[in-house]
């Protein structure tokens, strides 16, 4: 009991020492995911989309769009353009996905633009599943921007911080398609951004202060 | 059986990398176009996207030693020493020489604003060479392009100050001297060196060298002691100097210079004989052709043959301007103060050859010199201003000065003026009333053609005034011509039509996409094109004004401070202006290099996609501030 306590404490220090590691040191999974409603208790994952970024650059081989089997389009089809036909032919279980992207977030900060959202769906999803305590350190594209924004007392209107909004104060160009996989991408980009704009010493502990955290993932 | 098929190729699709909007650019750009897509899929395998933060430089080594496509942003190409090489931006790639060539030239790549970049992988990438032809022809083709601009910009690092440190004194120092003996009194060398416009003089006994008389030491050791005029040389001389060989190099002499804390340095031979002087002012003329040493060399000459020689120099100070990125119009301030202190030696050597004028006159200038944007071959317009009617006799006289003047001018590179708008037409050496009368004949003239060829008139500077008044005449000329102009209302109107006949080439970029390949070299006239619309509607907005200014940029910033014109408008213009006087520079620089004739025009092929788009915008906004003055000026005429 001690031990493990012990070993727990030593786990969160060697993380909490490695924070201050630059951030290009670091991977990330870069994660947007699509869903039929906005509550988490309700509605569920329709369809994952991530790219990594690895030693300070986007891997655009490592993009990925998932679309789960269980996924019911019905009305949402307009929104995220997947069809009944596309779960059909391409679509995954929710258990094996979720267990593939635990596998990729061993190693890696999860990065997600408004991450209440994801983690909501995260979290009931891995209850769902009753898959194993999980747990990982993620960023907000959309928290950093705020903050950044509050220290620079730059008051920023509604809408101001939505994904394309963001990407536009950095003059990133403007995407034509909304799914997963683009969101995410579009997520990647603006990480660079806001590092590139912090400065080239940045590290994942300034991030993490700006918007970060640690989530626990769990069965319960 | 056709269902699994094209499931299985969906499938496919998923394994290789498969982002909706990376295709959708990559497909539009050559000569990523060209490819299939299953070899577009295979270069498109490893690729990797950075940001680059504005300013940021990569260097196109280890991994970083291959393709990139600029997805979004801008970026410089620079030697390692900083010569620019090209500009690109989104669509654009760099680091081909790394790839195909191992970058011997050790290219750099600024980011000129934040940009979004594609990486290509490597081997990938060699493999898309070795597959596709036309691939592979682009990039040799852009390869080659890049090689020739570097070379370019590499010439113009040869004269680079190590190189120019190892040149021997000889090449640069001044052979004609100014002697004295030391018997002589120092009034008489101080004439001497007064006529001859130096600052020292070289005291020989024999023909050996023994002493030197500087500026320095006649005001110290005699002005500043109530010595006397008669004061021998021998008295006041600096006995044996400090002096070099003819064979020792600049950089010795500049060392040698500033340890003794000296001006002047005698140049002699292995028997002590004078053979040379070398001045501060030759060592700092040999490094870098400034504009203020070309003044003092103008100023020193003493013929109008001399002054051509000397302004011999000019595009390559010019080139010296360009090269070192001054803003445009700080160049045109520049070359203006030179042309004006030419202008004015040039009057004095025609003073000193048909002897003093029989009355006091002005010296005017026009269009470009007037408003201070001259350039690289610009041409001559110019007037007289006479106290009063002359006779026939001081007619004869001022048609000689004044064609001395301008031929005079046009032998030191200022070409005569095809129009023959010149002091030496009689046509333009007037009293103050005749002027007067000149000018209010345009105003009253509604006729646009009239004014198309007075427009000249209306930028008007006085750069000589015999009388020592300062071209008082000329400021009250313009005084009463600025007040009746910006009170008539139907002139200005005149005016506007003037202005608005022409219109930027706005389809040009459009003809040259379609024609670049063709036998049809479409070319770009940046000076009538493009600069004279803005010059034509800053005078507009200048004349409307309560004070008069020549200036074009110097007009604009008026009108606004008489809130003429929205400063949001005036700003666009006023940058729209740099940006075309700048390009105007470069290229006629580069056409300087490469023919020795000066050009405005712009071969398409020279720019970038970036200054294309620049360009585009550029003219786009003359065609809004055209419409603009359009509402402003010809509500009501039209």
């Amino acid at each position: 009991m001690a031990l493990a306590f012990m070993q727990k404490l030593s786990a969160w220090h060697l993380s909490r020492q490695s924070l201050k590691r630059a951030w290009s040191e670091w991977d990330y999974l870069v994660l947007d995911i699509e869903t039929s409603g906005l509550d988490p208790k309700q509605d569920h994952i329709v369809s994952f989309g991530w790219v990594c970024i690895h030693k300070g650059v986007i891997e655009l081989d490592t993009a990925r769009h998932i679309v789960l089997d269980s996924a019911q389009i019905g009305d949402n089809v307009g929104i995220h353009m997947i069809t009944d036909s596309d779960v059909l032919q391409q679509g995954k279980k929710q258990e094996s996905v979720l267990r593939y992207l635990r596998h990729l977030l061993r190693e890696r900060v999860l990065v997600m633009h408004h991450a209440p959202m994801e983690l909501g769906f995260l979290k009931q999803a891995w209850q769902t599943e009753a898959l194993a305590t999980f747990s990982a350190n993620w960023l907000d594209t959309l928290a950093i921007e705020r903050t950044k924004a509050n220290r620079a007392h730059q008051p920023i209107q509604d809408g101001g911080f939505r994904l394309g909004s963001c990407r536009e104060r950095y003059g990133l160009p403007e995407y034509q398609g909304h799914d997963a996989l683009t969101d995410a991408l579009a997520t990647a980009e603006l990480l660079l951004a806001q590092i590139a704009y912090q400065g080239r010493d940045c590290r994942l502990h300034d991030l993490n202060q700006m918007g970060g955290g640690r989530v626990r993932l769990a069965t319960r | 059986m056709s269902k699994v098929s094209s499931a299985k190729k969906e499938n496919n699709k998923m394994a290789a990398i498969d982002i909706p909007e990376v295709h959708k650019f990559i497909e539009t750009i050559p000569p990523f176009s060209s490819l299939s897509l299953p070899e577009r899929k295979q270069l498109l395998t490893g690729v990797t996207m950075l940001y680059v933060r504005q300013g940021q430089t990569l260097i196109l080594k280890d991994e970083a030693a291959t393709v990139h496509l600029i997805r979004r942003g801008a970026c410089e190409i620079r030697t390692p020493k900083g010569g620019l090489v090209d500009q690109i931006a989104d669509g654009e790639c760099f680091g081909v020489s790394s790839v195909m060539a191992q970058n011997p030239d050790g290219l750099q790549v600024v980011a000129m604003e934040d940009s979004l970049v594609y990486r290509f992988e490597k081997t990938r990438f060699m493999e898309t060479l070795a597959q596709s032809e036309a691939f592979g022809l682009f990039f040799e083709h852009t390869q080659h392009n890049r090689l020739r601009k570097l070379s370019r910009s590499q010439s113009n690092e040869l004269a680079s100050p190590a190189l120019q440190l190892s040149t021997p004194i000889s090449h640069i120092m001044t052979r004609q001297l100014i002697l004295a003996t030391p018997e002589e009194s120092v009034q008489t060398i101080a004439m001497r060196m007064t006529e001859a416009r130096v600052s020292s003089i070289l005291v020989v006994e024999g023909d050996k060298l023994t002493g030197i008389v500087t500026d320095r030491d006649l005001r110290s050791r005699i002005l500043a002691l109530g010595g006397s005029a008669d004061s021998l040389v021998k008295e006041v001389m600096t006995q044996d100097p400090v002096n070099l060989r003819p064979d020792a190099l600049v950089m010795q002499a500049q060392t040698l210079m500033s340890e003794s804390n000296i001006h002047h340095l005698p140049i002699v031979d292995e028997e002590q004989r004078a053979v040379g002087m070398l001045t501060a002012a030759d060592l700092l003329r040999h490094q870098e052709l400034s504009p203020l040493l070309l003044i003092n060399q103008i100023h020193r000459q003493q013929s109008i043959e001399e002054l051509a020689r000397v302004c011999k120099q000019w595009p390559t100070l010019i080139m010296n301007l360009i090269v070192t990125d001054m803003k445009p119009a700080d160049v045109g301030k520049v070359l203006a103060t030179v042309s004006d202190n030419l202008t004015r030696r040039v009057i004095e050597l025609a003073l000193d050859k048909y002897g003093p004028a029989p009355m006091a006159f002005q010296f005017l200038v026009f269009g470009s010199q007037a408003r201070r944007d001259q350039s690289l071959g610009s041409d001559q317009d110019n007037g007289l201003m006479l106290e009063r009617e002359p006779t026939e006799k001081e007619s004869q006289y001022f048609a000689d000065l004044s064609e001395c003047i301008c031929q005079g001018l046009g032998l030191c590179g200022i070409r005569l003026c095809p129009g023959n708008i010149m002091a030496s037409n009689p046509e333009w050496r007037r009293t103050a009333v005749g002027w007067q009368q000149a000018f209010s004949t345009w105003i009253k003239s509604s006729a646009p053609s009239a004014l198309l060829h007075a427009s000249i008139f209306f930028d008007i500077r006085c750069v000589y005034d015999s009388g020592d008044k300062q071209g008082d005449a000329v400021n009250n000329l313009i005084k009463a011509m600025q007040l009746e102009v910006s009170k008539n209302s139907v002139f200005l109107a005149t005016l506007t039509r003037t202005a608005l006949a022409s219109k930027p080439p706005l389809g040009f970029f459009r003809h040259f996409v379609l024609e670049s390949s063709g036998e049809h070299k479409n070319q770009l006239d940046l000076k009538h094109q493009g600069l004279a619309l803005i010059n034509d509607l800053a005078r507009l907005y200048g004349l409307s004004c309560k004070t008069y200014r020549a200036g074009t940029l110097d007009r604009i910033e008026q009108a606004i401070r008489e809130k003429l014109i929205s400063v949001d408008t005036a700003r666009n213009l006023m940058d729209a202006w740099d940006k075309l006087n700048g390009l105007r520079l470069e290229a006629q620089g580069r056409h300087w290099q490469a023919t020795g004739k000066a050009s405005a025009y712009l071969d398409p092929k020279d720019l970038s996609s970036l200054e294309r788009k620049h360009l585009k915008t550029t003219f786009s906004i003359i065609n809004d501030v055209q419409d603009v003055a359009q509402q402003r000026f010809l509500r009501g005429y039209s």
